[in-house]
């Protein structure tokens, strides 16, 4: 009798957690059923205004990328701007969190405002600056610029502006975040190395480069893996401001599928391009988060 | 006690003003309700049933709204709408005729963009409600009074590449525009530059404004997109051939990279880029025309009804100071301006259709649409009664000194849709926006990238399986 | 160390601080000045040349903006904003108690049993974190223009789980863990159900952690757009969608869309400044503590 409570007791143990998750479950396959949708529609000739020529194509939406001379130019675009701005952020980020972990007065305050940028909608930063950034009427960052002897700059009218400003207003928005983790790290940071480097007379650039960034390691791989991830599909800013010109110079993969879907309705094609921009996500993000595993082993030991 | 009085009095008098207001404003609702109810037809006939329906930003669109309460008491039927602008409009749009749901039961449309409706076979022929004496009152809606140009337009018989003009029409046209160039009289006669004829001649033009005015030359619409192509730089292509090239030869074949449309092209991103605004390649109409209405700008090519824009003094810096003019010629000297009508037509699948062809009737009536052009600036008109009446006339014949109507009429003798009709009208323009980018930021020579563009359109073409 | 220094290299070293603090405060908040700015200038000030600092302020956008009428030279594009914002409002609320609601259960599994396939599944949660919207609005969208779900709040709670669903698992699993297990084990010794569990110690431990989930994912749902964008219409646009609107067919409304976006963004900076302590903990997925 006993005997047979406790197994009753312990299926139910086992059973139990899937009961919690059913909920969630069921809203997870709320969300896989499209998905699986859409793959199945990439291997289609899905076109909204021939509905007389669906057929199933296999792989024809895929090879036919190759030859599509935007492909080359978006893909360019996604990996270029990735690397830019995760270089930026992670950069002027890293040098940010150091400024602030000094004796600095007011740092809580600052510390406050910086979460603003990083809590506005992407889209609503992107009609801020781009108001700033009007360059036929008051454009007031070419007025401000100036007075520094900047010459005015044609932000969305020429390919290296439009390319400089989906950056800066990416930047404006994101670079907080790189900021407030890579400073939540080092003031989590041991004392004792920096002591003992200081006792032999370590020079403030040798301990950054010897002590500060091996053990700020781990949070800056979850920074670059963030953003990494964020910049390779960013759309929001590109939509609000560029639409993807001048001269294709601001379309990734991610603007690319959205026209290809909505201006142009190959359903069929935008999902094979929605489908080849995931897969790229999740590489880089297979290979980053190897990378943090590894790291966290490392300062472990 | 006096005081009292005052107060009184006071109150009684405010009273009597907003029963006067009321009674005014119901006054002209009488008249709009008789006006309509000459009609012999049952405008109650679908009383109760609703209606959505899709419109873009435009000041047809303004003109609408307030007077939907008076279509909803002369029908008894319920009116909802959306209104988003343009790019975004008619990608909801195409959305839902896809889905054959019927959401929209009236749109907003127009030639080219029935290409694409009626050979996915979308929208409805409107003869069967035009012919139907229980919904329509021919006599009294008169469909001759629209221009006839305008009409044949909106007709299509579904065969690809030709055919425009003839069997069923597909919407109702609210307004016309053909394309025109604009360029600030005072600029031209201070510095003695000559009104172009030529497209040469409209360099030198531009050039010579940008040297003595210090400010840019001309302005034109220069995003990626088909709504850049279609408007100034299209009438121009086929005035500089003298009305012989098209994008299409007879079989189909893209023939952008032909050696007349090379030339052109290269002649006008030479003349954008020299004399140009900086932010060519992110100008949207409305950003040209803000540019042109700012001062910014010496000349625009572009929709002739803009003028109604660029005179009012209200919003306008450069009113009473403009000059209009044909757009430039090639050799032949004639010229040959694209033509567009925003108009109205019926989702095939939408359920209410009696109710939809009532809206439609109501909206492109005579009344409508001269309450559209005196209320809210909505150019040009459509109907001939409206273009004719004094008070239209005294507006629009007061633009540049009388230059605008001349110029108008004499552009329509000859002005016409004259793209070849196929469903991919939009794609193919947004290719062809893209080569001019390839031009102007100097990637590819022009004749490499509309050769490019040629054959990306003719991949198009198959794939959709317009042509084998 | 430094108090052997000169005092002039201690005041060059205030001096240099003092210009970092002002150029790093000038680069946040310059762009909400000058957008406030904008957003009480009229037409005739907003494209002055050069840009006015000093003009007398006027409330007409905002008046516009709520009235969605002609005023005078204030051209208005009615898009309807008062509705848009409560749509903001119905469908982040609603998005966030979805999600709460199936996630507390789902949280407690994730983080206090063990059983085949845990990891995997917290994976696939936490993946959808990083996925490309385009793959799902595409199919979405067809999807709801059939079933009727197109243009409905309801239709767009769902697709928002996308967004807060895994952001609140892992939020939630991340504040329960750090709950003692010792506690957990003493009520099961006490004779409490998982459901005791549940309720009696886990839940009114992470009150504070549940409040911060709500509020960011709160703000996560507010700040969306391109789901929105292509799945609502005119009756459910939420205000993100709405700000971008404000193209009349003649011009740009710089007025009005500056003085949207001010209240597009209202109030969310005043929630994440309540839970400024979690937001970078929220960004991470818990990750970071």
């Amino acid at each position: 009798m006993s005997g047979k409570v406790a197994r009753g007791r312990r299926r139910r143990e086992t059973l139990l957690p899937y009961l919690l998750l059913t909920p969630a479950l069921v809203l997870l396959c709320g969300m896989i059923y499209p998905f699986c949708l859409g793959l199945y529609y990439s291997f289609t000739s899905y076109w909204l205004q021939y509905p007389k020529r669906f057929r199933f194509v296999w792989f024809d939406n895929y090879v036919s990328l190759l030859d599509e001379p935007l492909f080359g130019r978006a893909l360019e675009f996604t990996l270029g701007f990735t690397v830019a701005a995760v270089v930026l952020q992670v950069g002027l980020g890293l040098a940010i969190a150091l400024f602030l972990h000094g004796r600095i007065p007011g740092r809580g305050a600052i510390r406050a405002m910086m979460l603003l940028p990083l809590m506005m909608p992407p889209v609503i930063s992107a009609l801020m600056w781009k108001i700033m950034m009007a360059s036929t009427n008051a454009g007031i960052l070419n007025y401000m610029l100036s007075f520094v002897g900047v010459d005015p700059i044609n932000w969305f009218g020429s390919t290296r502006g439009a390319v400089a400003s989906v950056l800066i207003i990416d930047t404006w928005g994101n670079l907080p975040f790189v900021a407030l983790i890579l400073l939540g790290g080092l003031q989590a940071l041991p004392s004792e190395p920096y002591e003992a480097a200081k006792v032999d007379g370590a020079s403030p650039f040798a301990m950054l480069r010897y002590i500060t960034l091996p053990l700020l390691a781990p949070f800056l791989i979850l920074t670059i893996t963030f953003r990494t991830m964020d910049s390779l599909r960013i759309f929001d800013v590109i939509y609000a401001t560029t639409l993807g010109g001048p001269n294709d110079a601001t379309t990734n993969l991610h603007i690319m599928a959205y026209q290809y879907a909505f201006q142009w309705y190959q359903m069929g094609k935008g999902m094979a391009q929605a489908i080849v921009l995931l897969i790229l996500v999740v590489m880089v993000s297979y290979l980053l988060i190897r990378l943090w595993n590894r790291s966290a082993e490392s300062n472990a030991q | 006690m006096r005081s009292r009085r005052g107060w009184l009095t006071g109150l009684m008098f405010g009273v009597l003003c907003a029963m006067g207001a009321v009674t005014g404003a119901q006054a002209q609702e009488d008249e709009a309700l008789s006006y309509f109810r000459q009609a012999k037809v049952d405008w109650r006939q679908a009383a109760g049933q609703s209606l959505t329906i899709g419109l873009n930003k435009h000041p047809f669109t303004e003109s609408l709204l307030p007077l939907i309460p008076e279509f909803r008491k002369l029908t008894g039927i319920n009116v909802e709408y959306l209104i988003l602008p343009e790019s975004e409009y008619f990608t909801k749009l195409a959305a839902d005729l896809s889905q054959q749901r019927g959401e929209f039961s009236v749109i907003m449309t127009g030639p080219m963009r029935n290409w694409q409706f009626v050979s996915a076979d979308w929208i409805s022929p409107l003869d069967e409600f035009l012919n139907n004496p229980k919904l329509t009152d021919k006599a009294w809606f008169k469909l001759e009074d629209f221009y006839p140009a305008l009409i044949s337009a909106n007709r299509w018989n579904g065969k690809i590449g030709s055919g425009v003009g003839e069997g069923p029409l597909y919407s109702i046209p609210v307004l016309e525009e053909s394309y025109i160039l604009a360029y600030r009289k005072d600029i031209f006669d201070q510095y003695n530059i000559k009104v172009p004829t030529t497209l040469e001649e409209m360099a030198e033009a531009a050039r010579q404004v940008k040297k003595h005015a210090g400010i840019p030359g001309i302005v034109a619409r220069g995003t990626p997109s088909v709504a850049s192509m279609g408007t100034g730089f299209g009438s121009g292509l086929k005035s500089y051939t003298d009305g012989q090239w098209s994008e299409f030869d007879g079989k189909l074949n893209a023939t952008l990279h032909d050696p007349r449309s090379v030339k052109y092209t290269e002649l006008w991103i030479d003349m954008v880029r020299e004399s140009g605004p900086p932010n060519w390649a992110n100008m949207q109409w409305y950003d040209a025309m803000e540019a042109f209405t700012a001062g910014q700008a010496g000349m625009i090519v572009d929709a002739d009804f803009f003028a109604a824009g660029y005179e009012d003094p209200k919003k306008s810096k450069v009113a009473g100071k403009i000059g209009y003019a044909l757009i430039p010629t090639g050799p032949g000297g004639k010229v040959y301006s694209g033509l567009w009508t925003w108009a109205l037509g019926i989702n095939k699948a939408t359920k209410n259709k009696e109710a939809a062809w009532l809206f439609v009737q109501w909206a492109t009536a005579q009344r409508t649409l001269m309450n559209a052009t005196l209320g809210y600036r909505n150019y040009n008109p459509s109907r001939m009664s409206v273009t004719n009446d004094p008070r239209v006339q005294e507006i629009m014949g007061a633009w540049g000194a009388g230059s605008y109507l001349k110029t108008v009429a004499r552009n329509l003798e000859t002005a016409r849709v004259f793209w070849v009709p196929e469903p991919e009208r939009t794609r193919m323009g947004d290719i062809w926006a893209r080569a001019l980018h390839e031009v102007y930021f100097k990637r590819m020579t022009a004749a490499e990238a509309l050769k490019k563009a040629s054959v990306e359109i003719d991949k198009v073409i198959k794939e959709a399986g317009l042509k084998d | 160390m430094t108090g052997r220094r000169p005092a002039g290299g201690e005041s060059a070293r205030k001096i240099a601080v003092l210009v970092g603090a002002a150029i790093l405060l000038l680069w946040t908040v310059f762009p909400f000045f000058w957008i406030l700015l904008t957003s009480l200038k009229s037409p005739g000030d907003m494209l002055s040349v050069p840009p006015k600092f000093v003009f007398s302020p006027t409330f007409d956008n905002y008046a516009a903006l709520v009235m969605g009428e002609q005023r005078g030279d204030y051209a208005s594009t009615r898009p309807d904003f008062p509705r848009f914002f409560l749509n903001s409002i119905i469908i982040s609320f609603g998005a966030v108690a979805l999600s709460v609601a199936a996630g507390i259960p789902a949280a407690y599994a994730l983080a206090r049993f063990n059983f085949p396939g845990k990891d995997a599944l917290a994976f696939v949660f936490m993946s959808f974190r990083f996925v490309p919207f385009i793959a799902f609005v595409i199919p979405l969208y067809l999807l709801y223009q059939k079933i009727g779900l197109y243009n409905t709040h309801g239709g767009l709670i769902l697709a928002y789980q996308l967004i807060t669903l895994p952001f609140t698992i892992w939020m939630l699993r991340s504040f329960f863990q750090e709950i003692p297990s010792e506690i957990q084990e003493a009520a099961k010794i006490d004779g409490c159900s998982w459901l005791g569990v549940l309720t009696r110690i886990i839940l009114p431990l992470s009150m504070p952690g549940i409040a911060v989930t709500v509020i960011l994912g709160f703000i996560f749902c507010w700040n969306a757009f391109n789901y929105p964008l292509m799945l609502a219409g005119r009756q459910t646009f939420p205000v993100t969608v709405g700000a971008i609107q404000f193209i009349s067919y003649e011009q740009v409304l710089w007025g009005q869309m500056a003085a949207a976006t001010i209240v597009a963004a209202l109030p969310q900076l005043i929630l994440s400044l309540m839970v400024q302590k979690y937001i970078v903990r929220g960004l991470t997925m818990g990750a970071v503590k």
